[in-house]
């Protein structure tokens, strides 16, 4: 494939996905005004969120119309995308597991698995430095903050 | 308008006790410290020291609490700079110019600027409250939520228009994040959008969605950098920089003065003040430019328009409190203990027969300018070497602190939650163009939005005639339109002159 066609895929993609995104968007936004409604039809509880969600989807409505008749020609970094996603997946999974595995040694390896995903070789300093700001950040934030936070070696 | 014998009163108590002065140099460290540390807000540092405040009289008190204000407004400007992470929502629009200054090279010169605006923004706010402090609280007492509910709206629009990709995106972004803003309990006594989880049912947490969003998803894209500021070259942290930064803000006199009067009004605004201040200020002063698209792309005039404006805030919302005992945010919520704390009701009664005291707070207040920039010279090099630590390093330490600093302002999961599902969105929304500004904004003042709708409608019986009896709503409702059509209304107006 040559790089041309390989631009011109990557851009139609970007394109179909900018679409899906909003479609995406305003689902997310009905999805919320039905969940309110359901909860309460009282003027109350939609006084903001009824005007805004029609306003909303007319504006998206107007956008997706826009973007189908004018496809935004902007050239998307697929490459980059690429490599963003490992880190993503670490950061879920670094938030996900903290109740688990505190924040001291969440943080850790955390910091140690994304210098090691960022070529870091160097093992030691990979420890220490991983070990150190883990250590410290945990023990500062346990120090200032008035509720315990959870840890797996150091006393929350 | 002045009383010029308790303006002396307020001067020799100042002078009576070398604690006054003594109080304020750790009360700006405390603020600068917890200002940079992203995670860490102003009213968290206010809130952990307020028991320190027991051990001293009440003007010692607000002299502490001020001082951390002050430090911490500038502080937030800081990792603003950066490193994108506006370190309180009060910096939002000093992380516009300001941090592709940095990435430029600048960051010792945007430093410099943001030291100077707000130096200067703190002088020229308590200025205007010791001249103007008794119609601003008159002012602010016609200020109803059909007022709020028009700045509230007028704020997102501008911030919408703000993006530099689509005006409709933009306006979309702000939309949406008024929508998240409203999530959990109403008035209604309903819950809304919360998938069933406890978390949720006070709304979304406010602060860990704006540091998701702003900074988090900003690292996401900054992993394949290697350095925050490429050239090795422009790395270098120097005093002499700075300070050349800081002589640089004179030359925009008209930029702080705006910046200035804008932060004093919204910032008078109970609850709108900080979040709006420097955002309208950032707006106008893109709108006047000459050159309004060098904003954005680190035009030095956007970081002085917003860390004049956030300055200004603060004198504002504590105009707010002393004249009417109604607090205008976290930190101003916290001096509203402290009042407690020592016996005392802010309001009208409180000017009238303190007033000394409140001149007092003033007066340290210009004190505190001086002093926030020999103790800003020392504390910003410290910081700005965060530009020599390789992005491998600070990439995922700075992740590891957003979710420290979300857990601390929530107490409990839901906010590195937040900090994760939000940091995601802020990454599509920044890769396809939508302004997460816009939409940070918004969800930072949905609720409000929302409880303004109500009491309007409460107020009016349901009768919406009733906004046209409200002057000042319908004005801010024409700068709301102006600031979205005002350009094309120019050139029609134009057009139809010159024919």
């Amino acid at each position: 494939m040559t790089y041309k066609s390989h631009q011109a895929k990557a851009l139609a993609s970007h394109q179909i996905a900018d679409l899906g995104i909003l479609v995406v968007l305003a689902g997310l936004v009905v999805w919320y005004f039905l969940d309110a409604k359901s909860a309460s039809t009282q003027i109350l509880n939609l006084i903001l969120i009824l005007p805004f969600t029609v306003i909303t989807l007319l504006l998206c409505l107007i956008q997706f119309v826009r973007q189908l008749i004018r496809p935004p020609i902007k050239e998307p970094k697929v490459e980059r995308v690429k490599s963003v996603i490992p880190v993503i997946s670490l950061f879920v999974a670094y938030t996900l597991t903290l109740p688990w595995m505190g924040f001291d040694l969440g943080t850790m390896l955390f910091i140690a698995a994304f210098l090691a995903l960022h070529g870091e070789r160097r093992w030691l300093w990979v420890a220490g430095y991983s070990l150190s700001f883990a250590s410290v950040a945990s023990l500062f934030f346990a120090a200032m903050l008035p509720y315990p936070l959870p840890m797996m070696i150091f006393p929350s | 308008m002045i009383d010029l014998s308790a303006a002396l009163d307020g001067l020799t108590q100042l002078f009576s006790s070398p604690y006054n002065w003594l109080i304020i140099i750790p009360g700006i460290l405390i603020g600068l410290m917890f200002g940079a540390v992203p995670g860490l807000q102003i009213s968290m540092a206010m809130a952990i020291f307020l028991p320190a405040t027991l051990y001293m009289d009440f003007m010692q008190a607000m002299l502490f609490l001020t001082s951390i204000f002050t430090g911490g407004s500038f502080g937030g400007s800081i990792p603003a700079i950066l490193m994108n992470i506006p370190g309180t929502s009060s910096s939002i629009a000093t992380s516009f110019d300001g941090y592709p200054m940095s990435r430029k090279g600048g960051h010792n010169t945007a430093l410099g600027i943001a030291l100077g605006a707000s130096c200067i923004g703190v002088l020229l706010g308590y200025g205007i409250l010791f001249l103007l402090i008794g119609p601003i609280s008159k002012l602010v007492l016609k200020m109803g939520p059909a007022e709020m509910a028009a700045i509230i709206l007028w704020g997102i629009t501008l911030i919408g228009t703000l993006s530099s990709g689509s005006l409709l995106k933009g306006i979309i972004s702000g939309l949406i994040g008024i929508l998240i803003g409203t999530v959990g309990y109403s008035e209604a006594g309903v819950a809304r959008g919360t998938l069933g989880s406890p978390y949720l049912l006070d709304g979304i947490p406010a602060i860990p969605a704006m540091i998701g969003m702003f900074a988090a998803s900003e690292l996401f894209r900054l992993v394949n950098t290697k350095y925050l500021v490429a050239d090795v070259a422009l790395r270098k942290v120097s005093i002499g920089a700075i300070l050349a930064g800081l002589k640089k803000t004179i030359t925009y006199p008209w930029g702080i003065i705006r910046g200035s009067l804008i932060g004093v009004f919204i910032g008078s605004v109970p609850g709108v003040g900080s979040s709006i201040a420097n955002l309208i200020s950032y707006m106008v002063a893109k709108k006047q430019n000459e050159e309004p698209d060098s904003f954005g792309q680190g035009n030095p005039a956007g970081i002085v328009a917003s860390e004049a404006a956030n300055s200004t805030s603060e004198a504002g919302s504590i105009a707010t409190l002393l004249a009417l005992g109604i607090p205008g945010g976290g930190a101003t919520a916290v001096m509203l203990a402290a009042f407690a704390m020592h016996n005392i009701t802010g309001g009208p009664q409180f000017i009238r027969e303190e007033t000394d005291i409140v001149y007092a707070i003033i007066f340290a207040n210009f004190a505190q300018a001086a002093l926030l920039i020999g103790l800003g010279l020392l504390f910003i090099p410290l910081l700005a070497n965060v530009v020599k630590v390789p992005m491998n390093y600070l990439v995922p330490s700075v992740l590891a602190l957003s979710l420290f600093g979300a857990f601390g302002l929530t107490g409990n999961m839901s906010g590195p939650i937040t900090v994760m599902v939000f940091s995601l969105l802020g990454w599509v929304f920044k890769r396809f163009d939508y302004s997460v500004p816009a939409a940070v904004v918004g969800i930072l003042l949905g609720g409000m939005a929302e409880d303004s709708f109500i009491y309007t409608y409460q107020i009016s019986g349901g009768i919406w005639t009733y906004l046209f009896e409200r002057p000042t709503t319908i004005a801010i409702l024409i700068l709301l339109v102006l600031s979205l059509f005002g350009n094309h209304l120019l050139k029609a107006v134009t057009r139809l002159t010159n024919r």
